[in-house]
C-alpha cells in the first residue's frame, strides 16, 4: 500500500535507523529503528490502528505529530500510546486497540460478561 | 526549582530565534519543546523561502532550521526536548512534563512561541484512516521518508495545500485534484502554477461530500457549493484516491497564555484566540512575551523576526540591553518585518479580493480559479518579454515580497527596484548569458529561459525541474502547457544541476518554435523514463 521513498529529489537519501523486527497483532514485521511506530506500520500497509470504544469505528494516522491521539495503540501491553511520536524499538509488541484493550470487542464481551 | 533569565516555550522558528537573540545578549536561556527534535515545522519545509536576502530568501526551510540550531548551539541556548509545558502560573512559574516526570521551572522572562495547530473540516467519513492533515503528509514524507499515499486529493488551496501538493508529487505521489470551498485559490499564484502545469486540476467552490471506504479511504466525492457553501445537487465528482489531505488553515495554540490570565482577543484575521500584544510581542502579563503563529497566523519568515523582537524585548526588560540599543535593534527588526508584510497577501489584505496589481495590470482570473495564467493574460506582465536570443521569461503576476531574481542575475537583466513587492521586469539593453541562476533561485519557480527561435524551426525552453527520475539529455517526451495539457513533442537538450542551484535542476527542452511561449513543463515518455 505505502512505500518508503527510496530517493528524494531534494532530500536525497533519507537517513533511517537499522532494520529491526517487531510484532503487530502477533505477526512479525520489519521497520527502521527509531522511526515512529506509525511510519513502520504504514510501510507495512497497516492503516487501522484502533477501533473506537463506543461505535467501533476504525482510526489511523491523522495529525502525525502527537496532537490528535487518533493513532493510539497498545504497545508492549500499555494502551493509548501515540504511535506517531513513539520511536520503534526492536522486539516491540504492537497491538490494535479496541476501545482501550488489545482484546477484540467480542473477546471483551465474552471475558467481562461472566 | 530551576530558575532562568528566559524560558522559551516552543523550539520552532520563532522560539529558537527568540532564544538566540536573548542568549546572544548574555541571558541564561532554556527552550522547552514537546517534540523529539527541535525546529518545529521548519524541517518539513523543503521548498525555497520567499523574501529578500536578509529573510533568507531562496534558502530551503530545512536548511534555515539547521542554521538556527547551529546558532542556538553557538550562543549557548539550552534546548530541552520531550518536554511539554503543561502550565503557566503566577510569578512566572512553569510546570513542565519531561518524560514521565513533572518539574517546576521559573523564568524571569517568558516567551510563548507555541505555534499553531491545523484546522479540520468534517464530512461523511472524515475519521476514516487515510484522511490526514497536510502536516501529517509533510511529516511522513519529509521527515520519515514514507509515502503518505499513492493517490491524494488535497482539500485547501492556501499556501499549505499548494506547497504540500507539490511536495507530494516530488516524492512520487499522484495528486488527483486540489479542491477548495472558496471561489478563489488562497495561496500564491506561483505555487498553484507549479502544480497546474504538471496537470493537477483545481476545483474551486468545491468541497468534500464524503470519504468512501469501510476500513480506510478508497475514494472521495466532492461537489460544488453555492455562495452560502451549500452543495449544489448534480455537481458531484468522484476520485479514486487512497488519501485525503486536509489543509484548511491553522489556529494559534494560545492556551498557555489564556490559562496564565493574559488578555486575549478573538481575531479571525489572526486565526482565532490570540493574546493582545503591545510592542514586540509583550502580552498583558509583565515579562511574558509571545512570537510567531501563536500571536497570529503568518509564516516562518515573519515568525523568525518576531522571535528576534521578543528576545530583544525580554533582554531589555531584564536590563541585559540598554534602552538605546534595544530601540535600535527593534527598529531594524520592525523594518525587516514590515518588508515581509507587504503585497497582495499581507495580513492587512486578508480577505480582500484585489483585481489589479500595484502596476495596474489586471490580475489573472484563470490563475485564481484554475491555477495557471492563460496565454492571453500572461502577455500583459512586465517579466513576459519577447527577445532575440536566450532571455528570461518571468511569469510572476502577483505582488509578493520577494526579490532573489534581481539579486542573482550577474548581468542585471532583472529589475524589481526598491519596492520588494513590485513585479520583476526584464531590463532593456542588458544581455542575458543564459546562466539560469534566476530560474533556480525563483522560489515560486516562475522564471524560464527561452530562446524563441534557434533558426531551424525550433525553440529552447529551460524550466526548473525538481522531480525524479531526472531525464537524461536526449530524452524524448511531451511538453506541457501552463495548464498541464500536452502541447507537442519535446526533447531534452541539456540538464544542469549546479551546486548553486540547490537541487533545482535546469532542464532545457527543444520544442517547435510556435510553442516557445507556451511549453512550461516536460514529461518524459513512459518507456524513456525507465
Amino acid at each position: 500500500m505505502s512505500e518508503r521513498i527510496a530517493e528524494h529529489p531534494i532530500l536525497g537519501k533519507i537517513e533511517k535507523g537499522r532494520t529491526v523486527k517487531f510484532t503487530f497483532d502477533g505477526k512479525e514485521l520489519e521497520g527502521c529503528e527509531g522511526e515512529p511506530i506509525a511510519a513502520a506500520l504504514k510501510v507495512n500497509g497497516v492503516m487501522v490502528h484502533r477501533y473506537t470504544k463506543k461505535t467501533h469505528q476504525p482510526r489511523g494516522i491523522f495529525c502525525a505529530i502527537g496532537r490528535c491521539t487518533d493513532c493510539v495503540m497498545v504497545v508492549d501491553g500499555v494502551p493509548n500510546i501515540r504511535t506517531c511520536i513513539t520511536p520503534l524499538r526492536e522486539g516491540m509488541n504492537v497491538q490494535t486497540q479496541y476501545g482501550v484493550s488489545p482484546l477484540t470487542f467480542e473477546e471483551q464481551a465474552e471475558k467481562y460478561s461472566r | 526549582m530551576k530558575r532562568y533569565d528566559l524560558v522559551v516555550v516552543g523550539a520552532g522558528p520563532s522560539g529558537l530565534s527568540a532564544a538566540i537573540e536573548a542568549a546572544g545578549r548574555g541571558m541564561h536561556v532554556i527552550v522547552f519543546d514537546e517534540n523529539e527534535k527541535p525546529g518545529g515545522q521548519l524541517f518539513k519545509q523543503i521548498h525555497k523561502f520567499f523574501g529578500s536576502k536578509e529573510h533568507k530568501a531562496r534558502v530551503r526551510g530545512f536548511r534555515i532550521g539547521q542554521e538556527l540550531l547551529e546558532e542556538a548551539g553557538r550562543t549557548g541556548v539550552e534546548v530541552c526536548l520531550r518536554a511539554t509545558v503543561i502550565g503557566l502560573y503566577q510569578d512566572h512559574e512553569l510546570v513542565v512534563r519531561i518524560g514521565d516526570a513533572i518539574e517546576h521551572v521559573k523564568g524571569d522572562t517568558i516567551i510563548i512561541a507555541t505555534g499553531a495547530s491545523e484546522n479540520m473540516v468534517t464530512f461523511e467519513g472524515w475519521t476514516l484512516p487515510g484522511v490526514i492533515g497536510a502536516g501529517a503528509a509533510q511529516t511522513l514524507m519529509n521527515l520519515h521518508g514514507v509515502l503518505p499515499g499513492k493517490r491524494v486529493l488535497m482539500l485547501g488551496s492556501g499556501n499549505v495545500g499548494l506547497v504540500v501538493s507539490y511536495q507530494l508529487m516530488q516524492c512520487g505521489c499522484e495528486v488527483a485534484a486540489v479542491a477548495d470551498a472558496a471561489p478563489h485559490i488562497g495561496g500564491y499564484g506561483v505555487h498553484a502554477a507549479k502544480i497546474a502545469r504538471c496537470g493537477v486540476p483545481f476545483y474551486l467552490s468545491h468541497t468534500i461530500k464524503k470519504a468512501e471506504g469501510t476500513d480506510h479511504v478508497t475514494g472521495v466525492e466532492i461537489a460544488q457549493v453555492d455562495e452560502h457553501f451549500q452543495f449544489i445537487p448534480g455537481t458531484e465528482k468522484h476520485f479514486d484516491v487512497d488519501t485525503i489531505c486536509i489543509a484548511v488553515g491553522l489556529s494559534p495554540m494560545s492556551q498557555l497564555l489564556k490559562m496564565a490570565g493574559a488578555r486575549m482577543a478573538d481575531d479571525p484575521k489572526k486565526g482565532g484566540q490570540v493574546p493582545v500584544c503591545g510592542r514586540f510581542g509583550a502580552t498583558s502579563l509583565p515579562g511574558v512575551f509571545t512570537a510567531g503563529d501563536v500571536a497570529g497566523i503568518e509564516e516562518a519568515s515573519s515568525a523568525m523576526i518576531e522571535g528576534r523582537m521578543a528576545g530583544a524585548a525580554a533582554a531589555a526588560y531584564l536590563g541585559f540591553m540598554n534602552e538605546d540599543a534595544c530601540e535600535k535593534r527593534e527598529k531594524q527588526l520592525t523594518d525587516s518585518l514590515s518588508e515581509l508584510r507587504q503585497g497582495m497577501f499581507a495580513p492587512q489584505n486578508k480577505g480582500k479580493q484585489l483585481t489589479v496589481t500595484d502596476e495596474g495590470i489586471p490580475l489573472s482570473k484563470t490563475l485564481l480559479t484554475k491555477g495557471y495564467v492563460s496565454d492571453e493574460e500572461i502577455e500583459a506582465f512586465p517579466g513576459f518579454t519577447h527577445r532575440v536570443g536566450v532571455h528570461p521569461v518571468i511569469e510572476c503576476t502577483q505582488n509578493i515580497p520577494c526579490n532573489p531574481c534581481q539579486d542573482v542575475c550577474p548581468k542585471n537583466c532583472i529589475s524589481i527596484g526598491d519596492q520588494i513587492t513590485a513585479l520583476p521586469k526584464v531590463a532593456g539593453g542588458a544581455e542575458c548569458v543564459g546562466c539560469g541562476m534566476c530560474v533556480a533561485s525563483c522560489s515560486g519557480q516562475a522564471i524560464f529561459l527561452v530562446d524563441e527561435d534557434k533558426g531551424d524551426g525550433t525553440a529552447e525552453v529551460t524550466i526548473p525541474y525538481e522531480f525524479l527520475p531526472l531525464p537524461a539529455q536526449g530524452t524524448v517526451g511531451t511538453a506541457l502547457s501552463r495548464s498541464g495539457q500536452p502541447l507537442c513533442r519535446a526533447s531534452v537538450v541539456q540538464i544542469r544541476s549546479g551546486k548553486a542551484f540547490d537541487k533545482t535542476n535546469l532542464l532545457t527542452m527543444s520544442v517547435p518554435k510556435e510553442f516557445a511561449m507556451r511549453a512550461r513543463f516536460f514529461r518524459a515518455d513512459k518507456e524513456a523514463a525507465k
